[in-house]
C-alpha cells in the first residue's frame, strides 16, 4: 500500500473515530440496497435502482469494474468506515482521471470576455465527459455503502436545533426537486439557482477535488461537475 | 393655478433633495475609494437607475473600483444577458476603467463568471485582491464553504498582517430578514475565522434590503441587496439593526482613510439614506495564534435626512 494510501486511511480513521451516530436509513452498509421511493408529489426521474454490489462496480471508465470497496480501502485491520470513505476517495479519483482525459481535447473554460465562447466550453467540456462516460450509472461513486456512511456522518449536522436550522437553508435557495433530472450525466439546469449547503454539513463529508461539489436538493445528494454542469452521481433521500 | 401650485410643491422639495445629495464621506486624495453593489443582475429598470447614479456620484466621488456581493446575473448567462444585466447599466464606468470584483451568489454560474474577466475573478471562486498598502479584500464563495476554502481564507488571513480585511460575499452572517434571516450555520464555521484574524468589514446581500447591522464581535456587517431588486417589508427590526431601508434600491460608496471607513448609502433617486464611519482601533499584530480580538471598529452613525420613503430601523 502507498504511503499516501496509509495517510489518507490514517486521517479518515481519525475523522471517523468512536461509534458513528446510529443509522436509521433503510440501507445497511453490508446489504444490497433498495431503490428509495421518491418523495410523495414529486416527478424524479432515476436510472436504473442501485446495483447488486457484489455483482458491479464503478463503471465510470474503460476500466474493468472495481469491487464494491476499492481494495486500498480495504487493507486489512482498517476501521470498516474509514474504509468505506477511502472507497469513496478512489471513486472520486477515479472520476477525476476519466475527467482529465476526457476534456483533454475539448475547448478550454479560459478567460474572455466573449461568453458564448465560456458557454460553449463548458457545453464542450460536459459533452466530453458524457461521451467517456456513457455507461456510468446512478451509484458508481455514491455506492449504497457510502450514501449509508454520508447519513451517520450528516445525521449529528440534522439533529435539533441546528438541525432545524440546517434543514430551513437546505429549503431555502434550493430548486425544487421537480426541476431536477435526477440522472446521471444529465445538465444542471441553466437557470435554477445553486442550493447553499450548509458549512456544518460539508465539514463533515469528504473534501472534494474542484471542481466536483456536493448539492442537496430536497432530501436528495447530488454530486456535480460544478464547471461541467453534469450530474456525476447522485441519491435519493439522504436527509432525513 | 394649478402650475404655480405645482412649483411651489417643487420648491418646498428642494431642500429635502438637495440635502440627500451631499457627497457624506470624505473623498481625500490619497485614500482608497470603491462602491458595492448588490444582487444587481436583473436587467430591470431599477438596476439600470441605481447604475445611473453610480455614474453620476463618480462624478464626484472618483471610486477606482466596484464590489459585488452576489446575484450578478439573475436567469439565464447568455452573451446577451452579460450585455443587458452587467455591461449595459455599468457601461459608462466599465468606458471609465472602473474594475468590478464579483463574488458569487446562489444564482450565479460560477463557471461561466469566474472566467468572465470584467468580474476580475480570475478563474476562482474565492479570491484576495489588495487595490493599496493596507487595505485587502475577500471574496468568498458562501455557497460552499468547504475546507478547502476555509483553509484557503485561514492562510491568506494569517499572512495579510496589519491590513483592513475587508470580506464580501452573499449569504450575511446577520441579518433582520424575514425571508432568508441570518446564515447561522455558514456563520458558525466563518465567524471564528474572522474573529481570529481581526476582520473589520464585512459585506454581504441575499436579502433585497439595505441593513446596516450592530458590530458582532468586534465586526461591522452591511447587507446590501437591494442594488435591483427589493423585498418591501421584508426588513423585521431586530436588536442587530442599527438602520434599515427595505422600500429603496440602493448602492454603497466607500472611503479608507488610514484607520477610517465612511460610507455612504444611496438610493436610486440619488438620495442619500445612510452614512457614517467606522474606526478601526488598534493594529493587527502579525501573531497567528492570537485569538482575542484586535481590531474594534466603532460604528458612528449619522444618518442622513430621512427621504420620504426611508424607513428607519
Amino acid at each position: 500500500m502507498k504511503v499516501s494510501h496509509l495517510l489518507t486511511v490514517a486521517l479518515l480513521t481519525a475523522a471517523c473515530g468512536g461509534d458513528p451516530a446510529p443509522d436509521r436509513s433503510n440501507y445497511d452498509a453490508s446489504e444490497p440496497a433498495a431503490a428509495p421511493a421518491a418523495t410523495s408529489g414529486e416527478t424524479i426521474e432515476t436510472q436504473t435502482p442501485a446495483r447488486e454490489p457484489a455483482e458491479k462496480g464503478p463503471q465510470i471508465s474503460s476500466a474493468p469494474p472495481a469491487p464494491l470497496v476499492a481494495p486500498a480501502a480495504r487493507a486489512k485491520g482498517v476501521n470498516p468506515h474509514a474504509a468505506i470513505l477511502a472507497d469513496f476517495k478512489e471513486r472520486v479519483d477515479a472520476y477525476m482521471k476519466v475527467r482529465k482525459d476526457a476534456i483533454k481535447d475539448a475547448p478550454k473554460l479560459k478567460e474572455t470576455t466573449d461568453t458564448a465562447k465560456l458557454k460553449a466550453a463548458q457545453d464542450g467540456m460536459a459533452v466530453h465527459i458524457r461521451a467517456a462516460r456513457q455507461n456510468a450509472q446512478q451509484g458508481d461513486v455514491l455506492t449504497p455503502e457510502i450514501v449509508a456512511q454520508f447519513r451517520r456522518l450528516l445525521y449529528p449536522e440534522l439533529k435539533g436545533d441546528d438541525g432545524r436550522d440546517a434543514k430551513e437553508i437546505l429549503k431555502d435557495d434550493a430548486p425544487s426537486p421537480q426541476s431536477i433530472t435526477f440522472k446521471v450525466n444529465a445538465k444542471y439546469p441553466d437557470n435554477a439557482p445553486v442550493p447553499t449547503v450548509p458549512a456544518t454539513l460539508l465539514l463533515n463529508l469528504p473534501t472534494l477535488p474542484e471542481p466536483l461539489q456536493y448539492k442537496i436538493i430536497g432530501k436528495h445528494l447530488l454530486l456535480l461537475d460544478e464547471e461541467a454542469d453534469v450530474i456525476v452521481d447522485y441519491a435519493l433521500n439522504v436527509i432525513r | 393655478m394649478r402650475r404655480l401650485l405645482a412649483i411651489v410643491v417643487l420648491l418646498a422639495g428642494l431642500p429635502l433633495s438637495i440635502g440627500g445629495q451631499e457627497l457624506r464621506v470624505p473623498n481625500k486624495p490619497d485614500s482608497v475609494k470603491f462602491a458595492v453593489i448588490g444582487d444587481s443582475g436583473t436587467g430591470s429598470s431599477s438596476q439600470r437607475a441605481v447604475g445611473k447614479e453610480l455614474a453620476t456620484w463618480r462624478t464626484r466621488f472618483p471610486f477606482e473600483f466596484v464590489v459585488m456581493v452576489g446575484d450578478n446575473l439573475y436567469g439565464s448567462e447568455r452573451p446577451g444577458d452579460f450585455q443587458k444585466k452587467f455591461e449595459i447599466p455599468y457601461k459608462p464606468l466599465l468606458d471609465a476603467k472602473v474594475k468590478f470584483y464579483a463574488a458569487l451568489g446562489n444564482h450565479d454560474d460560477a463557471a461561466i463568471q469566474k472566467n468572465y474577466p470584467l468580474f476580475n475573478m480570475n478563474g476562482e471562486r474565492f479570491y484576495s485582491f489588495k487595490p493599496k498598502d493596507g487595505v485587502r479584500f475577500f471574496a468568498l464563495d458562501s455557497n460552499y464553504v468547504d475546507k478547502t476554502q476555509l483553509d484557503w481564507l485561514d492562510k491568506q488571513l494569517a499572512a495579510s498582517g496589519s491590513e483592513w480585511k475587508i470580506m464580501f460575499f452573499h449569504h450575511p452572517l446577520y441579518s433582520s430578514g424575514e425571508t432568508h434571516g441570518s446564515a447561522e450555520l455558514q456563520r458558525e464555521v466563518l465567524e471564528p475565522v474572522f474573529v481570529k484574524h481581526g476582520v473589520n468589514l464585512v459585506l454581504t446581500g441575499h436579502e433585497h434590503f439595505y441593513e446596516r447591522l450592530k458590530p458582532q464581535k468586534g465586526i461591522q456587517y452591511f447587507i446590501i441587496g437591494s442594488s435591483a431588486k427589493l423585498r418591501k417589508g421584508d426588513l423585521a427590526k431586530s436588536e442587530l439593526t442599527l438602520y434599515g431601508n427595505d422600500r429603496e434600491y440602493a448602492f454603497m460608496l466607500m472611503e479608507i482613510d488610514g484607520d477610517e471607513l465612511f460610507f455612504q448609502t444611496i438610493n436610486e433617486k440619488g438620495q442619500t439614506i445612510d452614512a457614517g464611519s467606522i474606526r478601526r482601533v488598534g493594529k493587527v499584530e502579525p501573531a497567528p495564534s492570537r485569538t482575542t480580538q484586535p481590531v474594534i471598529p466603532q460604528a458612528k452613525p449619522t444618518p442622513a435626512q430621512p427621504g420620504p420613503r426611508q424607513q428607519g430601523k
